[in-house]
């Protein structure tokens, strides 16, 4: 599946799992936030990611 | 002249679909609609051998008969292969252009096939080859012979070739610049008129439908489950060890992450020029997440991260280097058994 | 609003005297140039040539290129917001001195932006006859800028220079009968109820770079914060408009503004009563996605809305950024039942059509394109070449190889391009 914060052209080309990522220049960070939420914010993209891989619908 | 002529089982005159699994046959001279062919080359051209295949056979065993094919090829010494026209049928296609492509690519002799525009085979093959439009109508095999051979005579002479529709060809997708009477503006005009009063126009340019990608079935069990991490921001080692191009890049590397539990800001660098790189050089776990997968791994929540991470450039990439590239990718995937990706994007 | 066009026909551009129209002869002095241009805050000092089609020349970087006009009293002012007070420009008349241009030259080459020669004058050969610049006999302007002027200082000199040059010139033809007039006028629109009204949307900036300070654009505004506006199609050829100083924002000079090639076609087929002209709305690529979802819809309704148009053609100014907000401009366009054409570049940089276009929208599916990265020349070496410093000269001396959308006017984004991407 793909983390990417450029979902048009994504969508475009067709890719199948798609989550939306937390910006172009840090698609599973944050600059803004401290170590340690920037880390769960990053957690809860994986684990969005994770579960994109497991279901079988669009 | 000598050509080498490739049939299926039924244009070969075998038989029908019952003989579809038909291996490889070897003829010589020329057969079926291969003695048309023959006549229209002109009469210093001969067809001097004829592989006729079943289209089974042929999908089946594609590495096999590429390699015996390329073989008769070259015993025959052939300064032209010609394969079809397959028509609709989507088996003989993909047979013939896997057929054209490597006698082209290995022989470098001029190549020429004839399908459908819908074929499978054409889709697929159809930026690489020429391959006449020969529509689905059999009944009109003169007329598409007529312009195989037209255009093979072309190849041969190694002369300019036309535009698709002058040639018969399916279009190729390579764009070349002409100069035109009339300037943008009365085209832009023109165009928009047509289009408001429901005539016909011609686009100048065609948007690529991007075929839909099937998608495969969910992974069953997470926790057995075998993951790879890839990106396209492009980081890489520092030293960009297999200079990978910032732009336009045509390789990509796998990268080895062993034994360790996050990316490290000094082991890396980024080398694509379409982002603002200085989060990610702060802390490159922010485009390749390997701390949380880490995590989630040493938890059970995934069975296993593989032992290294994929890395490209997407930027200002064409399709013709990331399609290659993530078929490769894919193979590699598929060699190591990963059961599934996760692939992060700027 | 109506405008006439009094043509003053251009055969030769001479160092004379004074500034005077001999028939077809333009006739100038070096010195009054020379004090014109001093007078600009940042210039040093300036050189002038002559350049004339078919010479074996060259000539760049090119900043600008701009046609000898100047308003005859009466009428909206020349250049309104730049050299004058930003009053509605397009009515009265406008003497215009057809065959000649005033062009200037870059002190420095742009590099990355546009590769280092920058834009480049070709004035004989293969590249030359792919431009209409090389048909025109063109006062050259090398200004030297004062040194260590900032650059939106030394791009304002080079703006204003060029300008006020160009009217004074044209303002030798005052009182002279020209050979022709052209009027432009849309009020007879209302004898047009059955012809389809078809509208303009022209892009004017792109917000992928911020203009430079006091960049004068629009009506002398840099565009900042700007929302699409209307605008009369004579705004357009008479004033209101010049490009940007940014090379990167290439096919635009304007030379196409005062001669826009798609304002002058639908004025055409308005006048033959093909169709409705129905106006023109001026747009900006956007910096971001939100902006983009605002102006494309400004523009869309103003379309739908304020002109009432059935159908549209729109062009850009740049390159992918503005091509995204083309496309989604005739999408909204589409949506709202008004038909549209749009003119893109090949954005392709491997020459293959599935990279060209960066949209796949099915109703955006008439579309003008002129290529532009397909096709490149071996420009020779020439017997003259001008440039502002002896190292551009050398650069500009060729042979080398050059993309045929650095050669001015070859790949223009106003409408004037005659290239045409075909797909093999």
């Amino acid at each position: 599946m793909q983390i990417t914060s450029a979902m048009p052209i994504a969508e475009m080309v067709g890719a199948n799992r798609l989550v939306l990522g937390n910006g172009i220049v840090h698609v599973v960070g944050d600059a803004k936030v401290s170590v340690d939420e920037e880390k769960g914010i990053r957690r809860q993209l994986v684990q969005k990611a994770l579960k994109a891989l497991q279901r079988d619908d669009d | 002249m000598r050509a080498v002529h490739y049939l299926n089982q039924f244009f070969g005159g075998l038989g029908g679909e019952e003989k579809a699994g038909a291996p490889l046959e070897v003829h010589t001279g020329a057969a079926g609609p291969g003695k048309l062919l023959e006549q229209l080359l002109g009469s210093n051209a001969e067809i001097v051998t004829t592989l006729i295949c079943g289209d089974n056979y042929a999908v089946e065993n594609q590495q096999s008969i590429v390699s015996a094919v390329l073989e008769k090829v070259r015993e025959a010494n052939a300064d032209l292969f010609v394969a079809g026209p397959c028509f609709q049928s989507g088996r003989y296609g993909m047979a013939a252009g896997s057929l054209c492509s490597a006698v082209q690519a290995k022989l470098g002799i001029p190549v020429i096939a004839g399908m459908a525009q819908e074929n499978p085979g054409a889709d697929l093959y159809r930026d690489t080859l020429f391959i006449i439009d020969s529509g689905d109508n059999a009944a009109k095999m003169r007329d598409v012979m007529n312009r195989m051979a037209t255009l093979a005579k072309k190849l041969l002479a190694k002369e300019a070739v036309g535009l698709p529709k002058e040639e018969g060809y399916i279009p190729r997708g390579l764009i070349r610049d002409h100069f035109v009477e009339k300037t943008a503006a009365e085209r832009l005009v023109e165009m928009v008129l047509a289009k408001v009063k429901d005539e016909p126009f011609e686009s100048e340019m065609i948007p690529t439908a991007f075929a839909p990608v099937p998608m495969p079935p969910g992974v069953k069990d997470l926790q057995k489950a075998k993951l790879m991490l890839i990106t396209d921001g492009g980081l890489v080692p520092k030293g960009n060890p297999d200079r990978i191009q910032s732009s336009a890049a045509t390789r990509w590397g796998s990268y080895t992450i062993k034994d360790r539990a996050d990316l490290r800001s000094e082991d890396y660098e980024i080398s694509h020029g379409g982002y603002d790189p200085q989060f990610v050089r702060q802390d490159p776990n922010r485009l390749v997440p390997l701390d949380v997968m880490r995590e989630l791994e040493q938890e059970g929540v995934i069975g296993e991260l593989y032992d290294e991470f994929i890395s490209t450039s997407g930027l200002a990439n064409p399709l013709s280097n990331t399609r290659r590239m993530g078929r490769e990718m894919a193979e590699k995937a598929k060699r190591l058994g990963i059961d599934a990706i996760i692939l992060t994007s700027t | 609003m109506q405008l006439t066009l009094a043509i003053h026909p251009i055969t030769e551009i001479r160092f004379g005297e004074n500034t005077r129209l001999d028939g077809t002869v333009l006739v100038t002095a070096k010195d009054e140039l020379y004090r014109l241009a001093s007078q600009v805050p940042g210039i040093e000092s300036v050189d002038f040539e002559i350049v004339c089609p078919g010479e074996s020349c060259r000539a760049g970087p090119i900043f600008d290129i701009v046609e000898p006009r100047a308003k005859a009293p009466g009428g909206s002012p020349d250049w309104p917001g730049i050299l004058g007070a930003p009053q509605t420009a397009g009515s009265g008349t406008t003497h215009v001195l057809n065959g000649a241009a005033v062009t200037l030259l870059r002190e420095e080459s742009p590099g990355e932006s546009r590769g280092v020669t920058g834009f480049v004058l070709e004035m004989s050969g293969e590249a030359a006859s792919a431009s209409h610049y090389a048909q025109l006999n063109h006062l050259i302007i090398i200004p030297h800028s004062k040194p260590s002027l900032p650059v939106h200082a030394q791009q304002k000199a080079y703006r204003l220079a060029q300008l006020q040059i160009a009217v004074h010139l044209a303002r030798a033809a005052l009182d002279t009968t020209p050979e022709l007039t052209q009027q432009f006028d849309l009020s007879a629109a209302e004898n047009l109820t059955a012809s389809p009204r078809v509208a303009y949307v022209g892009q004017i900036f792109s917000r992928q770079r911020k203009p430079e300070a006091d960049e004068p654009i629009l009506y002398g505004t840099d565009t900042e914060g700007m929302l699409p506006t209307l605008l009369h199609p004579n705004e357009w050829l008479d004033g209101a408009l010049v490009p940007s100083y940014h090379t990167s924002l290439g096919g635009a000079e304007t030379y196409f503004y005062q001669n826009h090639p798609v304002i002058a076609e639908l004025y055409r087929r308005h006048q033959a009563r093909e169709l409705n002209f129905a106006g023109t709305v001026a747009t900006i690529a956007s910096a971001d996605n939100l902006d983009r979802e605002r102006n494309t819809r400004f523009a869309a309704h103003l379309v739908k809305w304020a002109l009432k148009a059935d159908a549209a053609v729109l062009t850009k100014f740049g390159g992918g950024v503005p091509h995204t907000d083309l496309a989604e401009t005739a999408r909204l366009l589409e949506c709202n039942g008004i038909k549209t054409a749009v003119q893109v570049t090949d954005l392709a940089r491997d020459r293959r059509v599935e990279s060209a276009l960066l949209f796949n929208f099915p109703v955006v599916n008439a579309i003008v394109c002129i290529g532009g990265n397909s096709t490149q020349w071996k420009l020779p070496a020439v017997e003259r070449v001008i440039a502002a410093n002896s190292a551009l000269a050398e650069l500009l001396a060729g042979p080398f190889e050059i993309d045929s959308h650095n050669v001015i006017g070859v790949a223009n984004q106003q409408g004037a391009s005659r290239l045409r991407s075909m797909v093999y």
